[in-house]
């Protein structure tokens, strides 16, 4: 698994590294690796597939402008396109105001058969977290930090749409996020898992 | 959100990590993002976050995109419309001919490369020009420049470049075999150059190279990245490169 990821990272380097020389075959190849996963990304968060297909094409164009600022000393690759994705993504929901707009959309699963069928944000995460110290420091979350991150994280839910969403107190789910967060980098950097 | 206060770190920490998974407002979001392109500690306090949590996508389904998605992408880019490029049939080298600055004539290039009629030039901003003269004659294209201190025009009727370069600045020449580190070939001279021997990495044929680039960087200075023996050129702004690159098949 590991040798695998390496295999990937390396590849997907490459692929970066010739699509900041305009090498429109590894461009194309990039975009074949990963257009799946990055896709999947903005599905979940934006919700509506229109716009997860127009933000994926702006991520796809700003990669192909901007590929060569990518520092695999900073970040995997994956990490450095998922980042972009659910950058845009975010920006993109945020930008959308009131948050009524949103939180009526979590209300109202009918049109998110995958939420219904899949996995849970939580379990999501966890299946995310292929690293072994990842994986088990987000097991050790308290249930309600492990819920708030899982939401934010995979449905890019803000915080008051996470207290509205988990019918909590706005503060008691600023405070699980930002404890949440912090056990998680402690944990992490107690397991070597450290930028 | 004061970054100035005592308490500088522990706070930044909390708002990269806030950024990173997404629950800061859209306000707060574009203000943390101002920051981190004036302050590299913000930059940095955020990429490490977003490194730490972004493993954990790698659970979310992937949903496969139709095919649209790419073809719009192709479309906005001006790109070949098979995914690949639109250089596919040929494996001679490109000719980099930046006309004030440096002239390389492939009719001269050293060494066993097999000059084809007509190699075609995957360029990333306009349609496929080729050279107007001479048969095995490319011309590459470059984005316009973003920051003022270097232009460069499309090749005219009749083929050519004209390249303004920043004093501050050279050009230099490179190899890129596939799979192995870019393969610097030396600085162009400002008085242009008219032959370049071409030097294969140990165990890879020329004819096994695909492409060449030209660099405009810095003068006496080039920066690198990449990984896993993976090299290429670094640009802080992707326009200022010129690139000639073609399809290996």
């Amino acid at each position: 698994m590991a040798q695998a990821d390496t295999d990937r990272s390396a590849r997907l380097a490459q692929l970066l590294a010739r699509t900041a020389l305009a090498d429109q075959a590894a461009f194309a190849e990039l975009y074949r690796l990963t257009a799946s996963h990055l896709y999947g990304v903005a599905l979940r968060i934006l919700r509506e597939p229109a716009q997860a297909e127009e933000l994926l094409q702006d991520a796809f164009v700003n990669i192909w402008h901007h590929a060569g600022s990518y520092a695999t000393a900073k970040a995997k690759p994956q990490t450095w396109l998922a980042a972009i994705v659910r950058n845009r993504c975010l920006d993109l929901l945020r930008r959308r105001t009131p948050d009524t707009v949103t939180m009526t959309r979590d209300e109202d699963e009918s049109d998110m058969e995958f939420e219904a069928i899949g996995p849970t944000p939580e379990e999501m995460l966890l299946a995310g977290a292929d690293a072994h110290s990842v994986r088990t420091c987000v097991d050790r979350l308290e249930g309600g930090q492990k819920q708030a991150i899982s939401l934010a994280f995979v449905r890019g839910l803000s915080h008051a749409e996470l207290a509205h969403h988990l019918r909590q107190p706005l503060g008691t789910v600023k405070s699980w996020v930002r404890r949440g967060l912090e056990r998680l980098k402690q944990c992490l950097e107690a397991s070597g898992f450290a930028p | 959100m004061n970054l100035g206060r005592p308490d500088r770190s522990n706070r930044l920490d909390a708002l990269a990590a806030a950024y990173a998974l997404g629950t800061l407002s859209f306000a707060a979001r574009r203000r943390l993002a101002g920051q981190a392109l004036r302050d590299p500690a913000v930059s940095t306090a955020i990429r490490a976050w977003e490194w730490r949590l972004a493993a954990l996508a790698d659970g979310i389904p992937p949903v496969l995109p139709p095919p649209r998605v790419w073809e719009r992408i192709q479309a906005r880019l001006g790109l070949a419309g098979s995914g690949t490029p639109a250089t596919s049939r040929s494996r001679a080298p490109m000719v980099v001919e930046p006309r004030l600055v440096a002239r390389i004539r492939r009719r001269r290039l050293r060494a066993g490369l097999r000059p084809r009629d007509r190699p075609a030039v995957a360029h990333r901003r306009a349609p496929i020009r080729k050279r107007g003269r001479g048969a095995g004659r490319a011309g590459c294209e470059t984005g316009a420049h973003r920051d003022g201190r270097a232009r460069q025009s499309l090749p005219d009727g009749e083929g050519g470049w004209d390249v303004t370069i920043a004093r501050d600045r050279s050009l230099e020449l490179w190899l890129l075999p596939d799979g192995r580190p870019p393969q610097s070939l030396g600085l162009v001279p400002a008085s242009g150059i008219e032959r370049v021997a071409l030097r294969a990495p140990a165990g890879v044929a020329l004819e096994g190279i695909p492409a060449l680039a030209v660099s405009p960087g810095a003068r006496g200075r080039l920066d690198y990245w990449g990984a896993h023996g993976t090299r290429a050129l670094h640009r802080p702004d992707r326009a200022d490169v010129l690139t000639c690159a073609r399809n290996p098949g």
